[in-house]
């Protein structure tokens, strides 16, 4: 089967004073209709970068993108709004990614008054619907989104991206600005969603208890570049990467008998500014050796799971 | 990966307490209204404890610690009444400057924050060391060096005491403003989301270093989080805060083994498990309810799956579940699943 969105070699580099900054450096993905992609990485490691290549809010500096079989790495303005139509975003921060001066039925419709396709009729309907599909209550149409939490704000935001009916939705840390049951009822929000619609997600978080309950793989970034990418269960099964153990390991388990071994890095992550072309997670990494300076290559050590390490076979006795 | 721990703690109503709230409220009287943000809240410190202060946004976790240093914006937020005891003594009616005597001395207080907890124009050794020289009889000299040594013990080293903060990292800043916290090795240090602005492995350091640090120098620690993660690693008892109230207490593990308010319950339920695979979540219905126009009854009532007629109108007073473990729940003697 065609995989709905592939990308090759993916890279995005921004120019800044001290060098080229390099947020996403060769990410190669391929993702199936219907099904969840976790991105998951630390604050700089350009998960959010590469969403946002993705859906061309940023142009790619390198690489190629494949939507539907198509290519899309290269589009004319009237190319892009036609793609929006099947792509869209739900961002982190519901509280500035929604325009004050504009009610809540207003910014669920904008995007159908936008594409130009749909009569007033469908719009009025559409508006009803909306509010409905998103569990929001009727009597929130006219209301402003200062009004509104933000747990219903995050509803907006959901909801208009839904607005177009498209099949692939970015979801770039859409649960991180909210408290956990609140949280709790927006994740179930999003599976009912594309349990409903077989949507496909790029959902980007930083928190791994998150990405395993909602993704069907994962993949871990570090520096713009993927360390390990597997199926959901596989990667909490059989963690390779030593940059993946730490991170597993860090996270705090509510449970009262329950300790992780704990692995703690040395540092903190490096800067992106003109990488040095060995492994980036090499300055930190407590198995580093002289082999690590090399480029690193991508290898396949179980069905569907990849690593990019030269010391994983060792450390893990593959 | 994992195992059980073991570890023999003192019995908690055996042990002294460092500081003692009763009763305590705070509200904030802004246009249009009162904010109810604290509303009776009871609570016991004891010496050498972590205690854990779990709550959402909005419950009330920040006022009640800054409370007890005194340090809420007055107007708009006014402690509207309770009493809050240290070495016999009630804070909230020693005149200030006793008060700053306390503070940064025998209470000191950490914020999420580290990038705006500091001062952007003086070196991180100064402002240790500024803390030191206000609260101990000391030289600059003196002081200076209990700085270095401090900034060691959080693991930065003694070259860049002369560093500024917008040099450090995040996870660095906290690590000074941890320093300044424990400079004057307080009683009892207020810890309010030490770690919720870092990363995770950034945020395992932290949390590793705190640990460390409280063992050897025996302060009390009060964790405010919402993360039960961090509660189950570093806390020995545990106050869950919801609408301004204290809904539960107890030792970490009665909270953690037995809830018995369908809040905790619920807290629980949200969280996403690393462990296992649950299909969906179990989230709370509803939303926080409106502090400045809190429900009637039981606070959590309109959001609980178990509350009936009573719960609406009347007020449940606190439970004793076992041990130290009390509810506020007129249920909290049936197990919840």
């Amino acid at each position: 089967m065609t995989p709905i969105l592939e990308t090759k070699n993916l890279k995005k580099y921004f120019k800044t004073k001290k060098g080229m900054l390099h947020a996403v450096d060769g990410i190669d993905l391929s993702i199936q209709r219907g099904r969840t992609l976790g991105v998951v990485g630390e604050s700089g490691c350009g998960k959010s970068t590469l969403g946002r290549t993705i859906l061309h809010l940023l142009e790619p500096t390198e690489g190629s993108m494949r939507f539907n079989g198509k290519d899309i790495t290269k589009v004319s303005p009237k190319e892009l709004a036609q793609l929006r139509e099947h792509m869209q975003i739900i961002f982190q921060d519901p509280f500035s990614s929604l325009n004050p001066r504009m009610t809540v039925s207003e910014i669920l419709v904008e995007p159908l008054i936008i594409s130009g396709k749909f009569t007033r009729e469908e719009i009025e309907k559409k508006r009803v619907e909306l509010l409905d599909t998103v569990g929001l209550p009727k009597r929130y149409a006219n209301s402003y989104p200062h009004e509104l939490d933000g747990g219903r704000r995050q509803r907006i935001g959901i909801g208009r991206a839904l607005a177009l009916e498209p099949d692939f939705i970015v979801c770039d840390e859409p649960v991180s600005a909210l408290d956990v049951s609140i949280q709790a009822q927006i994740l179930n929000l999003l599976q009912d969603l594309q349990e409903q619609r077989g949507l496909t997600y790029v959902f980007i978080t930083h928190d791994l208890s998150v990405v395993k309950h909602i993704s069907h793989d994962i993949m871990v970034m570090y520096l713009g570049q993927m360390v390990e990418q597997a199926p959901s269960e596989e990667l909490f099964a059989h963690t390779y990467h030593p940059y993946t153990k730490a991170l597993l390991s860090a996270i705090p388990v509510p449970n009262a008998h329950k300790r992780m071994q704990r692995i703690l890095l040395k540092g903190e992550i490096t800067s992106p500014v003109n990488p040095a072309p060995g492994c980036r997670f090499y300055s930190r990494c407590p198995y580093a050796c002289e082999e690590c300076k090399n480029p690193q290559r991508i290898e396949q050590v179980a069905p569907g799971h990849f690593i990019s390490c030269c010391q994983a076979r060792k450390i893990n006795n593959l | 990966m994992s195992d059980t721990i073991n570890e023999t703690i003192t019995p908690v109503s055996q042990r002294e307490s460092l500081v003692e709230i009763k009763d305590l409220w705070v509200e904030y009287r802004i246009d249009g209204g009162v904010v109810h943000a604290v509303n009776g809240v009871s609570l016991k410190i004891h010496k050498g404890e972590s205690l854990g202060l779990v709550g959402e946004t909005g419950a009330g976790k920040t006022s009640i610690a800054k409370s007890i240093l005194r340090v809420l914006p007055d107007p708009p937020s006014r402690i509207a009444g309770g009493e809050i005891y240290m070495d016999g003594e009630n804070m909230l009616k020693l005149p200030e400057h006793s008060m700053r005597k306390i503070r940064g001395k025998k209470i000191s207080m950490i914020f999420q924050d580290p990038m705006t907890a500091l001062n952007p124009t003086k070196t991180v050794g100064a402002q240790i060391a500024e803390a030191i020289i206000l609260h101990e009889k000391m030289s600059k000299a003196e002081a200076a060096i209990r700085a270095t040594e401090m900034l060691e013990t959080v693991g930065i080293t003694k070259e860049r005491y002369t560093d500024y903060p917008h040099q450090f990292s995040g996870g660095m800043k906290q690590r000074v403003v941890i320093a300044m916290a424990m400079a004057c090795r307080p009683e009892l240090l207020l810890a309010d989301e030490p770690t919720t602005a870092l990363d995770v492995t950034v945020q395992a350091q932290i949390l590793d270093m705190m640990t460390n640090l409280k063992k050897e120098t025996g302060t009390s620690v009060l964790m405010i989080t919402h993360d039960l993660g961090i509660v189950a690693e570093t806390c020995d008892s545990v106050a869950v805060v919801y609408a301004g109230e204290i809904v539960e207490y107890g030792s970490m593990t009665e909270i953690f083994d037995d809830p018995r308010h369908p809040y905790t319950v619920g807290l629980f339920g949200s969280l996403p498990s690393i462990d296992s695979k649950e299909l969906r979540l179990k989230p709370i219905q509803g939303m926080m309810p409106d502090p400045m126009n809190l429900p009637s009854g039981c606070k959590f009532s309109p959001r609980c799956p178990y509350a009936d007629e009573n719960c609406k109108c009347a007020v449940p007073s606190d439970v004793t579940v076992g041990g130290t473990h009390i509810a506020k729940c007129f249920k909290a003697g049936e197990k919840k699943a």
